[in-house]
């Protein structure tokens, strides 16, 4: 019960930092962060969310794979497959514009999902740490262009 | 997002709403300081918000707040009770007072009535109303003010659970949501988050509306029966803003007293009893036309005559507590419907839980199975 739990201890912490949105963050900003995230597990080749759907939150791979692909084709519909500390669906974070492909859990693992309506919150109430995440935010958004001009890994303009 | 809902849903929301304010009435000790919990905790969140803007964190900032509040009640209690047991005697001989004077404008204004139309003097109307009333205000303070003062005593432990409430409101909201989202299956996650955002918003926007309602009706009412010339404007106006939290009954109530005090300070002229109705509905108009869509506004955005209809629906099933709590009731029935509506309704979502459930059911069986 949410009335009787106790606060998240330092590993927990640890974790949060591991993960590359969160990475410049201070311990005590990684605080308030973890009490805006959800934590979701879903089973391998469970849908995470279809094309066309309505984004709300960004999701962090904790553990675990997550295929990226087109609406119901897994195989031939691939478009990528993300490891623990990338993230997904952070257009969402942006605006609320249709999901551009389907997400699904390419074996178990466990999420971090941001609200856009906690992080729109964050904006107003802890302008910094939004701030930190939007820059975090915006270097992974140019990662993802560079990679689609220049191809995959690369790291240069 | 897509809110719109069918007819199915609406007859579910209606029919459910009708039941908790049945469920409501037998536990309405309960349920009062829940919604005034809910009222003070809308009043405070702005301060809060402000608190955690300086760089508070939120459990500071919800017991600056939810502290200070409580301790301001604390110290008006403590103030207010002395002054309270030394004129609580004198009590009963004001109320007397107060609907006598209310009495006998209604007796004048019937033996004028009576003047003007011959019919009204053919049916004693003045006479019949002139007993009625007497044995009424003769009795009413001796019967109702000792019954007041005992229900407001059993309330009080009640009523005093309502800062709490809000306190924790404050300091633990955010866990509620989460606490609510983990029991939530994947498939429906993200809209049921999106929906309880959505319902915070329309709460947050009603409560803190009807906040700033009441101060704007206080000060309004207040002005205009202080220009006229009325006795404790001030807190007539304040009693009448929040008596008129009652759609309606509220209103009316707040009139009659208005009327019953013009009536008494004011016995030998009647003109300043109808002067006070006059600002009564000027004050009404003004806060229906022009405060009611500055503060309130379509927060909850229901259809004025479904609110009308489940007005006299709360009214009939669980009386005046129904009037009270029926639209808050309708407003939380009708985000938690629309929301089941939408997930039972998205064929989608549905074949997404299914096969989760699947996934589960064959996980769970993996090493069973030779």
């Amino acid at each position: 019960m949410f009335l009787f739990s106790k606060e998240e201890d330092s590993p927990r912490l640890k974790q949060l930092r591991a993960l590359s949105l969160f990475s410049t963050l201070s311990p005590r900003e990684l605080k308030t962060v973890d009490g805006l995230l959800h934590e979701r597990s879903y089973l391998q080749d469970e849908v995470i969310f279809d094309q066309g759907e309505e984004g709300q939150a960004l999701y962090i791979i904790e553990s675990g794979k997550v295929l990226i692909c087109r609406q119901g084709r897994p195989t031939e519909g691939r478009i990528a497959e993300l490891g623990p500390s990338s993230l997904f669906g952070e257009l969402a974070l942006l605006d609320n514009s249709p999901r551009a492909a389907q997400a699904r859990a390419a074996e178990n693992c466990t999420l971090a999902v941001l609200f856009r309506a906690d992080f729109l919150g964050l904006l107003e109430t802890h302008a910094v740490i939004a701030s930190k995440i939007a820059l975090q935010l915006a270097r992974h958004i140019g990662q993802r262009l560079r990679e689609t001009v220049n191809g995959p890994g690369s790291q240069s303009e | 997002m897509n809110r719109h809902s069918g007819p199915v849903v609406w007859i579910g929301i209606i029919v459910s709403t009708c039941l908790l304010l049945f469920l409501f009435k037998k536990i309405l000790w309960l349920v009062v300081p829940f919604l005034l919990a809910l009222i003070i905790y809308y009043f405070l969140q702005p301060a809060t918000h402000r608190l955690v803007l300086q760089g508070f964190s939120r459990k500071s900032a919800a017991a600056i707040t939810g502290g200070g509040f409580i301790l301001l009640l604390l110290i008006c209690a403590a103030l207010l009770f002395p002054w309270m047991s030394s004129h609580a005697v004198g009590w009963e001989a004001s109320l007397a007072r107060y609907v006598e004077g209310g009495s006998r404008l209604l007796q004048k204004t019937m033996a004028g009535l009576e003047i003007q139309f011959s019919f009204l003097e053919r049916a004693s109307l003045s006479r019949n109303v002139s007993e009625q009333m007497t044995g009424f205000s003769e009795t009413f303070a001796q019967r109702h003010l000792a019954d007041l003062v005992l229900t407001l005593a059993a309330w009080l432990p009640s009523l005093l659970l309502a800062p709490f409430l809000a306190f924790f409101f404050l300091r633990d909201g955010r866990r509620f949501t989460k606490f609510i989202g983990n029991a939530v299956p994947n498939a429906f996650f993200e809209r049921t988050l999106y929906l309880i955002h959505e319902m915070d918003k329309t709460a947050r926007a009603y409560f803190q509306g009807l906040i700033n309602l009441t101060i704007l009706d206080t000060i309004t009412l207040a002005i205009g029966l202080w220009v006229i010339g009325l006795s404790g404007a001030l807190v007539l106006g304040l009693v009448c803003a929040v008596l008129a939290w009652v759609p309606y009954v509220g209103s009316i109530l707040g009139c009659l007293l208005v009327v019953m005090v013009a009536a008494t300070d004011f016995p030998l002229d009647p003109w300043m009893a109808y002067g006070a109705i006059i600002v009564f509905i000027l004050v009404r108009l003004l806060d229906d036309f022009v405060f009611m869509p500055l503060t309130i506004g379509r927060s909850l955005r229901m259809h004025p005559l479904l609110t009308v209809l489940m007005i006299f629906i709360g009214g009939a099933v669980a009386g005046v507590a129904g009037l009270m709590l029926v639209l808050p009731l309708l407003g939380i029935a009708m985000v938690v419907g629309e929301t089941v509506g939408l997930i039972v309704t998205d064929p989608r979502l549905q074949a997404r839980y299914a096969h989760a459930r699947r996934l589960k059911a064959l996980q769970a069986a993996a090493d069973l199975q030779t």
